[in-house]
């Protein structure tokens, strides 16, 4: 078989898989379970197979799809090295992460239902990693936003979950809405939405994409990247998102979904002006410190994991806005790893609590749970970037890139640096909280003390992702084995996209001479932090400190800075007002004018027509003879 | 001396007049029936002299047209007055006014 068509079976599979469980497989949970997550494993074999027998050449393989007059709408898969890293990511750990759920989601009634929805946002990413062109891409980054919705729903009898699903989708949909106008500003001004033309065209006229139209196209393709990736001003789905069962929360809210934003803006990196790379790299950054403060605010485990997804997509976006997307990709590569891991761990927490999700009804886990609390601690290690984890390849490189920024190109820049700094200083914190709340002290409620180590099923996934939170970052050192093919843990290819920004950066860092001046500061940062989580969260009694001692703050953190409530008071004090005026129109013009209007007509000339309707033969006979005259009338001109 | 064109038109259109004054003072729908197939009559012998005095067939072949349709018509009608009459006891239009409602 040729690549493309094992990259059709890839795509395909999945669909298969949920219209096989939406037909046949809904009552019977177990089996749609199995067969889901062989579907995903099946995946991840096809998927490495295809990238390691890969040549290296870009694949464009494209059939037209509808045709509507001159305008022809294809479908295709646009394969190169960026994709082929993505593919790796979303197949490895959805792979793991369904096989999670199959401990996770065991005595859940609606497993048909999960596991369905789990295939079709397969099929969605799926399409989204492969898609060659903006259109393509648009079908599945809606298909991607309908299983969200329908994941987080997934305990619907739950008013939260209802209330959250909906959030989720609206909120996605502002910002698809943007994403729409620019596709079609895109083949307007520039003529098609073929990423390998476009890019072709960016490549010969660099002329074009400085001009307005391209800051317009840049930022409107961007709103589609701000609603899926929850930047800054839509970020307030994610938290609620995670209503769903935590294996979704793993998958699509914190590895996959989310960082598809990040994987979309890396592929039309050339679209994007500087103005719109500043925006990301400022909201970016800005997003990184703030979601990290509120991180702190949190005492449901799952919101506080969901604040440090925010805060490392803030990361992503600005390793975008600084002009390195292979940064973004290679940290979103890791962040997969150990935020997956995380969210599994707290996932196996979860369940060993019998669904008690907040921290401060837990503790002591970590000799109950061993597996678990080791793989949480190492990939608590990972996201702080301590020295040697996968995290601290990443993160740190762009932590570097923005101090770079600021030593080149204007101190005004090392406000970036001073961000993403802070944002590293509060992933050391929350991380050391959530840990030492979770994980140590005592027990501080019936079911912490009765919690134990999970299954299977749900410890070889946390043991899987947790050795890559430690490891997946060596693959920068460059251990080639396999003949070349493999580059440590990661096929050669798909390390390409960011090897090259990795070392650009690093030896700039080096050239000035600031490398370790900036490896240590990250380090004593991180581990500072650490060690002042452990004395002043580790003594933590049933409330949370910073509660006991500053509510003020807490509470600020605990809303993060209101922006649901200026959103709620948005929507009914002003939209609502907007809605009532708009009413007034439809009021008046629709229902009194048109409807009643066009209504009361037609019953008026029936009551007068229902007048000569006497039933005698006779008065027939009679209305015959008048209409005879009109039309002699007529007929002779005399009328 | 032959009568022309003008005297079989006037039979005609008296023929006429009489059926659809039939039509319009008869109570009886049996006697209406009659009267509309005096109607008819004028109808044909209208045609009749039209196709004499064009010296053309296409008018007594319209003849034959409305001589077959109305024997149907005839087989119909009748057929609907004696269904009416065992149904409602009574053929007077004053009393068949029931599409009214």
């Amino acid at each position: 078989m040729s690549i493309t068509e094992i990259l059709a079976v890839i795509l395909l599979m999945p669909l298969a898989s949920a219209v096989l469980i939406a037909v046949f497989l809904r009552k019977y949970g177990k089996a749609a379970a199995a067969l889901s997550t062989v579907v995903g494993f099946a995946i991840m074999g096809l998927s490495l197979y295809a990238i390691l027998t890969w040549d290296g050449v870009t694949l464009h393989p494209s059939w037209e799809w509808l045709r509507f007059g001159g305008y022809a709408y294809s479908m295709g898969f646009y394969f190169n090295s960026q994709t082929a890293l993505m593919l790796l990511v979303v197949s490895f750990v959805a792979a793991w992460i369904q096989f999670f759920s199959i401990g996770y989601m065991n005595d859940d009634d609606g497993q048909g239902r999960f596991f369905g929805g789990l295939s079709i946002f397969m099929f969605s990413i799926l399409g989204i990693v492969l898609a060659d062109n903006l259109v393509m891409l648009f079908v599945f980054w809606e298909l991607v936003g309908f299983s969200s919705y329908m994941l987080i729903a997934h305990y619907f009898t739950t008013d939260f979950a209802n209330m959250a699903s909906k959030k989720a989708f609206i909120v996605n949909r502002i910002g698809d809405f943007g994403f729409l106008l620019g596709i079609a500003w895109c083949w307007q001004h520039y003529g098609t939405v073929d990423l390998a033309q476009l890019g072709a065209i960016a490549a010969k006229n660099p002329g074009l994409i400085t001009g307005s139209a391209a800051v317009g196209i840049g930022l409107l393709l961007m709103c589609g990247f701000v609603g899926k990736s929850a930047q800054f001003p839509l970020q307030v789905w994610l938290t609620d998102a995670m209503a769903g069962p935590t294996p979704v929360s793993a998958l699509i809210h914190a590895a996959t979904m989310v960082a598809a934003g990040i994987y979309f803006m890396a592929r039309v990196f050339f679209l994007l002006p500087p103005y719109t790379q500043h925006w990301m790299m400022w909201s970016g950054a800005a997003m990184t410190a703030f979601a990290g403060l509120c991180a702190l605010g949190q005492t449901d485990i799952k919101k506080s994991l969901a604040y440090s997804t925010l805060s490392h997509l803030g990361y992503m976006a600005t390793a975008l806005g600084l002009g390195y997307p292979g940064l973004a990709l290679f940290h979103m590569a890791m962040h997969a790893c150990f935020k997956a891991t995380l969210f599994l761990g707290s996932g196996s927490v979860i369940h060993a609590c019998h669904h008690e999700q907040d921290i401060y009804k837990m503790g002591g886990l970590f000799k109950k749970m061993p597996v678990t609390g080791l793989t949480f601690a190492m990939a608590s290690l990972s996201i702080a970037a301590v020295p040697f984890f996968s995290g601290s390849y990443s993160k740190d490189t762009i932590i570097s890139a923005a101090f770079m920024k600021g030593m080149n190109e204007g101190s005004v820049y090392y406000g970036v640096y001073a961000l993403v700094l802070f944002g590293a200083l509060c992933t050391a914190l929350y991380m050391g909280r959530l840990f030492f709340v979770v994980f140590l002290g005592k027990p501080r409620s019936e079911h912490a003390e009765h919690a134990h180590e999970s299954n299977a099923f749900m410890t070889a996934p946390l043991v899987v992702l947790g050795f890559l939170s430690l490891t997946a970052g060596w693959v920068v050192y460059g251990w080639n084995w396999a003949g070349g093919k493999m580059d440590w843990v990661m096929p050669a290819v798909t390390v390409q996209p960011f090897m090259a920004a990795f070392t650009e950066v690093t030896e700039s860092v080096e050239k000035a001479g600031v490398g370790h001046v900036l490896d240590i500061v990250s380090v004593v940062l991180a581990l500072a932090g650490m060690i002042f989580t452990y004395f002043f969260y580790g003594k933590a009694g049933e409330k949370d400190p910073v509660a006991a001692r500053m509510p003020g703050v807490f509470h600020v953190l605990e809303r993060h800075g209101w922006f649901d409530d200026v959103y709620d008071w948005y929507v009914a004090k002003v939209q609502e007002r907007v809605c009532d005026v708009l009413a007034i129109f439809d009021r008046i013009f629709i229902k009194f004018v048109c409807v009643r209007g066009s209504g009361g007509a037609a019953g008026l000339a029936g009551a007068l027509l229902r007048r000569t309707q006497v039933g005698n033969i006779h008065a027939y006979v009679y209305w015959f003879l008048a209409g005879v005259l009109l039309y002699w009338a007529f007929a002779t001109g005399k009328i | 001396m032959h009568p022309g064109l003008q005297a079989y038109l006037t039979v005609a259109v008296i023929l006429f007049a009489i059926g659809f004054g039939g039509v319009l003072v008869r109570r009886n729908t049996l006697v209406i029936y009659m009267c509309l197939e005096l109607m008819l009559s004028a109808a044909t012998l209208a045609l009749t002299a039209f196709s004499r005095y064009n010296n053309m067939m296409d008018g007594v072949l319209f003849v034959f047209f409305i001589i077959t349709v109305a024997a149907a018509e005839v087989a119909v009608g009748l057929a609907i007055i004696v269904a009416l009459y065992r149904r409602r006891g009574s053929v007077v239009v004053d009393d068949l006014n029931h599409l009214k409602d």
